[in-house]
C-alpha cells in the first residue's frame, strides 16, 4: 500500500533530489574533494596542470600586502576580470577593461587604483564568500563568440554539460534575458536552451513555465540552430571530467571569438532544472 | 524503496528490540493503570509545635479525602510516643486529633501526604432546577453569614435587578464580591463587615458570596483548604460552592475562579469553621510544607510492578531531580520533531531553516503561546531585515555585522521584557531566555538567508519553516506524549530506523511532482 502512494507516474525518468544524492552525488562524489569545484583558483590550477582550454590566470592574491605589487604587473593587459575564489550568486566579480585613454574601465565608468584595490581587499576579507576569508582570482576576459550574440547579445551566457564517469549526459544552453539583469541562470529569469548532443544543435528555449522556439527577446528561430564546435566542447567536458577526481559533475563552458571553447567553472552539486530544459529526465540517460 | 541487505538486518533489530520492550512495559502498566489523570501532584507537610497543658492537650485540623478533583495518598502522621492519634468523622468531613498527655513538654507533631490534583471546569446552565428538599441548612443564617441582614437582602435584589437567568444572577453577585478590593484582613470578618468595609480576605469574600446567594435562594456553602504552591506557608483558604442541579460547584471570589477549581487548590473542609482547634491557652505554631512533585498522567506510582517500567525508563531522571520535566521533554522531542521536519523536507520537499530550528522555535511557541509567538517571531525579522538596512551600505564584514543585529535584537527584547513586567503586559513578559535565542538565531538565519538566495526565496523558505514549525508544534500539543516518551525512551530506536528508511528514499519530493510536472505528464510527451 506504502509503494502505491509514493509510486508516481515516470516515464521519463526524470531524478529528484533525493535520487541525485543518494545514487549520483554521494557515490560519485567524494565531499573532500567538493572543494576542488567549489573553490575556484583550485579547480582553475587543475585544469592548467591538465592543458584544458579555459581563461589565462594572471594573478592569484591572497593577502593584502600582496595587492599593490600584484597589480603592477598586470598594466600590460587591456582587459580582465577580477573574481573572489569562493563567491556565491556571482556576486564580487568585476570586468575591468582599458579606455582610450589608458584609464580602467568597471561597466564603461572610470575606476580609480584605490577602488580596485578596496574591492579585491574586500574579497580577501570574505564579503562575498559568507567566510572570514578568501582568495581573490585575476583571469582573462573572455569575449564571447558571435554565435551567443546571434541569439541575445547581453551578459554572460554559458552551456552546461552533465558528465558521470566521464561521460556526458544531458547539455543545455544558458542565456541571460532583458528580466534577467545579465544572468543566466533559470531561477533568474534566464532562460535554458535544450541541446540535441547527437547532432550539436539546439532544440527548444525553456523560461521556467513554457517552451517556445525562439528567445523571448529574438524573434529568429533557434530550435534546429547549429553549435559551434560542439564536439570540440564534448571532448573538453570529457577531459575535464577525467581531470577531476569528481565523476558526477557540472561542466560550465563558453565559447571565445577568437580562443574556441573555454572551461568557466565545474559544480558538484549541478541543478536538476537541466531535464525541464531538455524533456528528458537523468535516468533515463544512463542506458 | 532499495535498502541493502545488512541494512534490512539493522533495521529489524532495532524494532523489533523497540518493540519488543514497549510491548512489556505496556503491559505491566496496563495492569497498574492510573486512571485518575493528573494534572499537579503535591507534597504537603502539616507540622504543629506546641507547649503542653497540665491537662490532656489536644491539636485537631481537616484532613484531606478522595474526590474527583484530588487523590490523596501516603498519609503518614509522625510524633512521639506522649502523643496519641486519630481521626473522626465530623459531619462530611475527617478530622485529625492529636491527644498528648505528658504535662508542660514541648512537643512536635507533623502529618504528611501526597495529593494529586486536577483542574474542574463546570459549565452552568443558564437557569438551575429548584432544589430538592433536605438541603434547606444551605439557605439558612448563621453568625457569620447573616443572610436576610436589611444591607445584604438589599444588594442582593438590587444585584439581580434586570437580570433574568440564574446564571447571569450569580455571575452579577460574583462580579460584586470580586470587585471588592482584597486585603490581608487577620481578624474575623462577617459578610455584613466585609460589605461594609468594602474590603475583604478570602474568608469575608466567600461569606457575603454565600450570604447573597442564600438570600436569593440559591444553597450555598463555605468550602476551606489550601492552595499548594512550592512554600512554606501559613495561610490557609476558603471560596464558596452552590449547589446546581445536584452538583457544588466552586467559585472563588478572591482570585476570580467562577465555576472553576484549579488543580492545585486542596480541599479539606466543607462549613464555616478554623482549620485548626486546639487546647486553649496553650503556646502553638504551626506550618504547611507544600512540595511540587513531578508527576506523569500515566504513572500509578504506588504500585510495584510500575517500578520495573520506572527502572528502564527516564522517570528515575526527573524523580532525582537530575534533570527537570520540561527539560527531558525538550531533549526526547529533538528526534521526534527531527524527523518530522526531515519528513517535510525529503518527502513533501520543503525548505526550512536547518532542521533542529523549526523544533525549537516551536518549543519556543509552547511557553510563548501560538500566536502570539509567531507574532513575535515575525516582528522581530522585520526588525532585523530593517536594522541591518544601514549596517549593509556600510560595507561592513558578515560576522560583525551579524554582531551588531543580534546585540539590537537582544536590546530590543529585554526592553520589551521590561516593558511587559511593568505594565503587566503578559504576552511580552513571556520572553524568557530559551525563546529569545531561538527566536533572535532563526531571525538572524533569515537575514543571513536573504543575502545568500535573495528575498523572496528566503521569505518562501521561512514561510515553509514556518509550517514545519506548525506541524511541529501540533505535535508537541498532543496530550500525554511527554509521559509517554519519558516511559518508553526506546521509541527513539524506532526514530533511527525510520530515519535509515527515509534515508534512501530516492522518490520524487511532492514540490518536485509539481515542478516537473510537464516531464510527468504523459499525455505532454
Amino acid at each position: 500500500m506504502l509503494r502505491n502512494i509514493f509510486r508516481v507516474n515516470n516515464p521519463k525518468g526524470v531524478i529528484g533530489l533525493n535520487r541525485r544524492n543518494i545514487e549520483f552525488i554521494y557515490p560519485h562524489n567524494q565531499r573532500k574533494h567538493y572543494t576542488l569545484a567549489d573553490d575556484k583558483v583550485k579547480s582553475k590550477m587543475i585544469l592548467h596542470e591538465n592543458n584544458i582550454a579555459c581563461a589565462r590566470t594572471y594573478a592569484i592574491i591572497d593577502r593584502i600586502s600582496q595587492i599593490k605589487s600584484k597589480w603592477s604587473e598586470l598594466q600590460n593587459q587591456q582587459s580582465l576580470v577580477i573574481k573572489p575564489a569562493r563567491g556565491c550568486g556571482g556576486e564580487g566579480i568585476k570586468i575591468l577593461k582599458k579606455g582610450e585613454d589608458g584609464q580602467w574601465q568597471s561597466s564603461g565608468r572610470n575606476i580609480t587604483d584605490n577602488q580596485i584595490f578596496q574591492h579585491i581587499t574586500s574579497i580577501i576579507s570574505g564579503l562575498f564568500s559568507m567566510a572570514s576569508n578568501d582568495v581573490c582570482l585575476i583571469e582573462e576576459c573572455i569575449v564571447p563568440h558571435s554565435f551567443f550574440a546571434e541569439i541575445y547579445d547581453e551578459g554572460v551566457p554559458d552551456f552546461r554539460i552533465i558528465t558521470l564517469k566521464g561521460k556526458p549526459l544531458m547539455a543545455m544552453l544558458r542565456m541571460p534575458t532583458s528580466k534577467s539583469d545579465g544572468k543566466a541562470n533559470l531561477h533568474q529569469k534566464g532562460v535554458g536552451i535544450g541541446v540535441n548532443m547527437k547532432y550539436g544543435t539546439l532544440t527548444q528555449v525553456f523560461d521556467g513555465k513554457n517552451y517556445s522556439n525562439h528567445h523571448p527577446d529574438n524573434t529568429a528561430r533557434v530550435n534546429g540552430k547549429k553549435i559551434p564546435y560542439w564536439f570540440t566542447m564534448v571532448q573538453l567536458a570529457k577531459k575535464t571530467a577525467k581531470a577531476f577526481p569528481l565523476e558526477y559533475l557540472g561542466i560550465d563552458l563558453v565559447i571565445d571569438k577568437v580562443k574556441g571553447p573555454q572551461i568557466m567553472e565545474v559544480n558538484v552539486r549541478p541543478g536538476l532544472g537541466i531535464q525541464l530544459v531538455n524533456k528528458c529526465g537523468l535516468q533515463s540517460t544512463l542506458s | 524503496m532499495n535498502v541493502p541487505k545488512q541494512f534490512k538486518f539493522i533495521l529489524v533489530g532495532l524494532c523489533l528490540l523497540a518493540v519488543a520492550s514497549i510491548v512489556y512495559k505496556t503491559n505491566l502498566l496496563s495492569k497498574n493503570k492510573d486512571s485518575f489523570g493528573a494534572d499537579e501532584s503535591y507534597l504537603i507537610t502539616y507540622r504543629y509545635f506546641f507547649k503542653t497543658d497540665t491537662a490532656k492537650t489536644f491539636i485537631k485540623t481537616y484532613l484531606p479525602k478522595n474526590n474527583p478533583h484530588q487523590q490523596i495518598s501516603g498519609q503518614k502522621s509522625v510524633m512521639p510516643n506522649t502523643v496519641h492519634f486519630s481521626t473522626s468523622a465530623d459531619g462530611p468531613n475527617i478530622k485529625g486529633n492529636w491527644i498528648c498527655e505528658a504535662q508542660n513538654t514541648y512537643e512536635s507533631v507533623s502529618y504528611s501526604f501526597l495529593f494529586k490534583g486536577k483542574g474542574q471546569v463546570f459549565g452552568l446552565p443558564e437557569n438551575f432546577k429548584p432544589h430538592p428538599e433536605g438541603i434547606e441548612t444551605y439557605l439558612s443564617a448563621t453568625e457569620n453569614i447573616q443572610v436576610f441582614a436589611s444591607p445584604i437582602d438589599t444588594l442582593a435584589k438590587s444585584l439581580r435587578e434586570g437580570i433574568d437567568s440564574d446564571k447571569g444572577t450569580i455571575q452579577s453577585l460574583f462580579n460584586y464580591v470580586h470587585a471588592i478590593p482584597s486585603a490581608p484582613i487577620i481578624t474575623l470578618t462577617d459578610a455584613v463587615s466585609a460589605l461594609e468595609r468594602n474590603e475583604a480576605s478570602c474568608n469575608g469574600k466567600s461569606r457575603l458570596f454565600v450570604a447573597l446567594a442564600r438570600n436569593l435562594g440559591y444553597p450555598a456553602r463555605i468550602k476551606g483548604g489550601i492552595i499548594l504552591t512550592e512554600s512554606n506557608k501559613r495561610t490557609s483558604h476558603a471560596w464558596a460552592e452552590l449547589f446546581v442541579n445536584g452538583v457544588w460547584v466552586p467559585f472563588d471570589a478572591l482570585n476570580g475562579h467562577f465555576a472553576y477549581l484549579p488543580a492545585n487548590y486542596l480541599e479539606l473542609h466543607e462549613g464555616d469553621a478554623f482549620l485548626i482547634a486546639h487546647s486553649p491557652g496553650i503556646q502553638f505554631d504551626y506550618s504547611y510544607e507544600i512540595r511540587k512533585q513531578e508527576s506523569l498522567p500515566l504513572l500509578n506510582e504506588e504500585a510495584k510492578e510500575v517500578e520495573k517500567v520506572t527502572a528502564f525508563s527516564l522517570w528515575g531522571l526527573v524523580r532525582n531531580k537530575s534533570i527537570s520535566k520540561k527539560n527531558l521533554f525538550l531533549l526526547l522531542m529533538l528526534p521526534l520533531g527531527g524527523l518530522v521536519v526531515a519528513l517535510l523536507r525529503n518527502i513533501v520537499g520543503i525548505r526550512t531553516f536547518g532542521v533542529f530550528l523549526p523544533v525549537l522555535i516551536a518549543f519556543s511557541l509552547l511557553e510563548t503561546g501560538f500566536t502570539v509567538g509567531l507574532a513575535l517571531f515575525l516582528f522581530l525579522i522585520l526588525f532585523v531585515g530593517l536594522i541591518s538596512r544601514p549596517f549593509d551600505s556600510m560595507g561592513l564584514l558578515h560576522t560583525p555585522k551579524l554582531v551588531i543585529s543580534l546585540t539590537l535584537m537582544v536590546l530590543v527584547m529585554t526592553l520589551g521584557n521590561y516593558f511587559g513586567v511593568s505594565f503587566g503586559i503578559t504576552w511580552l513578559s513571556s520572553l524568557t531566555l530559551f525563546p529569545t535565542i531561538i527566536l533572535t538565531i532563526s531571525a538572524e538565519r533569515f537575514s543571513k538567508l536573504i543575502v545568500e538566495d535573495g528575498f523572496q526565496k528566503a521569505t518562501g523558505t521561512l514561510l515553509q519553516t514556518l509550517l514545519a514549525v506548525g506541524v511541529c508544534f501540533l505535535l508537541f500539543s498532543i496530550k500525554g506524549l511527554d509521559a509517554i516518551l519519558i516511559l518508553f525512551p526506546e521509541l527513539l530506536l524506532l526514530v533511527i530506523t525510520a530515519s535509515m528508511v527515509l534515508g534512501r528514499y530516492i522518490g520524487l519530493r511532492w514540490t518536485e511532482l509539481l515542478r516537473f510536472q510537464p516531464l510527468l505528464n504523459s499525455k505532454f510527451a
